[in-house]
């Protein structure tokens, strides 16, 4: 298993689509930065330094970086299928197992990469516009919790990812389909199913894509930035937010994650290579 | 060396792959001995790659059983499959990586060191282009580096499919001397081509499948001189009729100024006893060496492969099938 997965970070470093996606999240992520900066300079009342910025930093462009590892997966993944490497890797020794077990792998790694990257950058320019000396604490609970929370969803992302790469073995239409059920395919399912039958609604609700997101809000997990969007909805005639319970949200994710990725391994070894 | 006690190295007991209505690979049992270079031959869709691909463990069988150095449970053939080297069909690599880097996977796999990837560079001649990109790499290199991602940690069955597809003459001598090299290391190879000359002076074994039914297999020596007679007489239209009724006869045709005939059972003897029985008295009676090509024509009906061997029958060679009319 260990060799399988030192193959995979050769692979994956070397790939230059790792680099490309990476920096463009990266410059995504500074250009996003910099505008918080100068509104924040320029509007005394929203500040941006930490810790009060880590809405900013885990708001909802944390999304766009688990959409670019999710193209990664697929590009790291259905290529293996394109250029024959994934039988030539079971030829040289890989067992099925082993090959599937370094792609899902990962899945982790790579969550965790695209979600660093925006604490990174985002933290860093946040620590610029921060008062040291008060003594506040930068990084807490709620952080942590909104981290984790935010780490299960870049799996849940990006399972659903690999699950496209081995089922359709082949990066563009891979690409295509999971972009389509990410961004309307799932909305209209469940929007159809619905209306058709009603008392299917509260499942539905619980469909992969929508049970990730529950747990990527930062409000959920902070209770000082809760108020304030509570506040913001109150003075704009908005609906108030509601906190959701998190437990259930997270069970849910853990189950669609390791459905998709058993699912996927099953669909993977029952086809020839 | 070989000893007696040695398992075979392949040996599949009908192995079958069918995909829907088609069946690629149909009841075929043969066995590799340890030291052997075995050709596998067949027409294009013959089933030669899905037959390799089966004993790979990468297309999974619908029928029949195999064994790896005698191994059958699928511990057996994944621990076996470490001591295979193997390519199928186009060499596989990951474009965007060196030479050096797409063999460092491999070694990884193989759980082999970095001296062994210099080794194999140099045995294939790959060594001063092993930082460039595999997709820079002609496909002369491409099956270079194939070559030598099989030899990595020394394996003890190389299986080889086409190794010699798109080489230039040059390549395909330098491919053959490799081939050549490591079957006298002692190594068996399982050599599956196209190109009947190369496989005729590589081999000592030879298989040749066809609509995924395994017609023949001998040793290359056995099948390309067993049976086949050269006949003269004075009287060749006479010697041409008496061995077309021969019971034995499968075949006959005239070369030049002699008849030849491939025998059933290659008894010389009862051949010239049978002639003599009828007046025919033979000036020359021996048993000739035919070449891959006209076992391999005989074998598959002259399906003919990619224009590697003549197309011609032995009746449009000029001779006859037994009954029919010379």
């Amino acid at each position: 298993m260990g060799a399988a997965f030192r193959s995979e970070m050769r692979k994956m470093w070397k790939r230059p689509a790792t680099w490309v996606t990476l920096g463009l999240f990266g410059l995504m992520t500074v250009a996003d930065l910099i505008g918080e900066y100068r509104r924040a300079r320029k509007d005394p009342d929203d500040p941006f330094f930490l810790p009060e910025a880590w809405s900013q930093i885990l708001g909802e462009e944390v999304v766009v970086g688990f959409i670019f590892a999710s193209v990664l997966v697929i590009l790291l993944v259905a290529a293996e299928f394109n250029w024959r490497t994934a039988r030539q890797n079971v030829i040289d020794g890989l067992s099925k197992t082993q090959w599937y077990s370094a792609k899902v792998l990962l899945l982790p790694l790579l969550s965790a990469l695209f979600l660093a990257l925006r604490v990174a950058v985002g933290g860093s320019f946040a620590l610029a516009g921060t008062d040291l000396s008060a003594g506040a604490a930068l990084f807490g609970t709620a952080q942590l919790s909104a981290l984790g929370g935010m780490f299960v969803t870049g799996l849940g992302y990006t399972s659903l990812a690999l699950f496209a790469a081995v089922a359709i073995r082949s990066s563009g239409p891979a690409m295509a389909v999971w972009f389509a059920w990410f961004a309307f395919g799932e909305r209209l399912l469940v929007g159809g199913l619905g209306s058709l039958f009603e008392s299917l609604r509260p499942v539905l609700k619980w469909a992969p894509v929508m049970t990730f997101d529950r747990l990527r809000d930062y409000s959920q997990y902070d209770p000082e930035t809760f108020r304030r969007a509570s506040e913001w909805a109150a003075r704009h005639e908005r609906p108030a937010p509601e906190l959701e319970a998190l437990g259930p949200a997270l069970a849910g994710s853990l189950y669609w994650i390791v459905a998709l990725i058993v699912v996927g391994w099953l669909w993977y070894r029952r086809r020839d290579l | 060396m070989t000893s007696v006690s040695e398992p075979p190295i392949i040996q599949t007991f009908g192995l079958s792959k069918r995909y829907r209505k088609t069946t690629a690979v149909d009841d075929v049992s043969f066995r590799v001995e340890p030291g052997q270079v075995f050709g596998f031959l067949g027409p294009n869709g013959a089933g030669k790659t899905t037959t390799i691909g089966l004993l790979l463990g990468i297309i999974t069988p619908s029928g029949g059983r195999f064994e790896l150095f005698g191994g059958a449970s699928a511990p057996e053939l994944h621990a076996a499959r470490r001591r295979i080297g193997a390519t199928l069909e186009t060499p596989n690599f990951y474009p965007y990586l060196s030479g050096r880097d797409n063999l460092r996977i491999v070694a990884n796999v193989k759980r082999r060191g970095s001296t062994e990837i210099e080794r194999v560079l140099d045995l294939v001649g790959l060594g001063r282009r092993a930082k460039h990109k595999f997709k820079a790499y002609s496909l002369g290199m491409k099956q270079r580096l194939a070559l030598a991602a099989t030899m990595l940690g020394d394996p003890e069955l190389i299986i080889l499919d086409e190794p010699a597809n798109g080489l230039d003459p040059e390549g395909m001598r330098e491919i053959r001397e490799i081939i050549r090299g490591l079957g006298e290391r002692g190594k068996t190879i399982f050599l599956s081509s196209h190109l009947l000359t190369e496989v005729e002076r590589t081999c000592t074994h030879v298989a040749i499948i066809q609509d995924g039914q395994l017609v023949r297999q001998d040793s290359v020596a056995d099948v390309t001189s067993h049976g086949v007679a050269g006949l003269r007489s004075a009287d060749l239209e006479a010697l041409a009729a008496a061995v077309a009724e021969y019971p034995a006869a499968r075949w006959s045709k005239r070369r030049g100024d002699r008849l030849v005939a491939e025998l059933e059972d290659g008894d010389l003897a009862a051949l010239n006893t049978w002639l003599a029985e009828r007046g025919i008295h033979v000036s020359h009676l021996a048993l000739e060496a035919r070449s891959l090509e006209d076992v391999f024509m005989e074998a598959t009906g002259a399906a003919g492969i990619d224009g590697a061997v003549d197309q011609s029958s032995p009746a449009e060679a000029g001779g006859h099938r037994l009954g029919e009319v010379p």
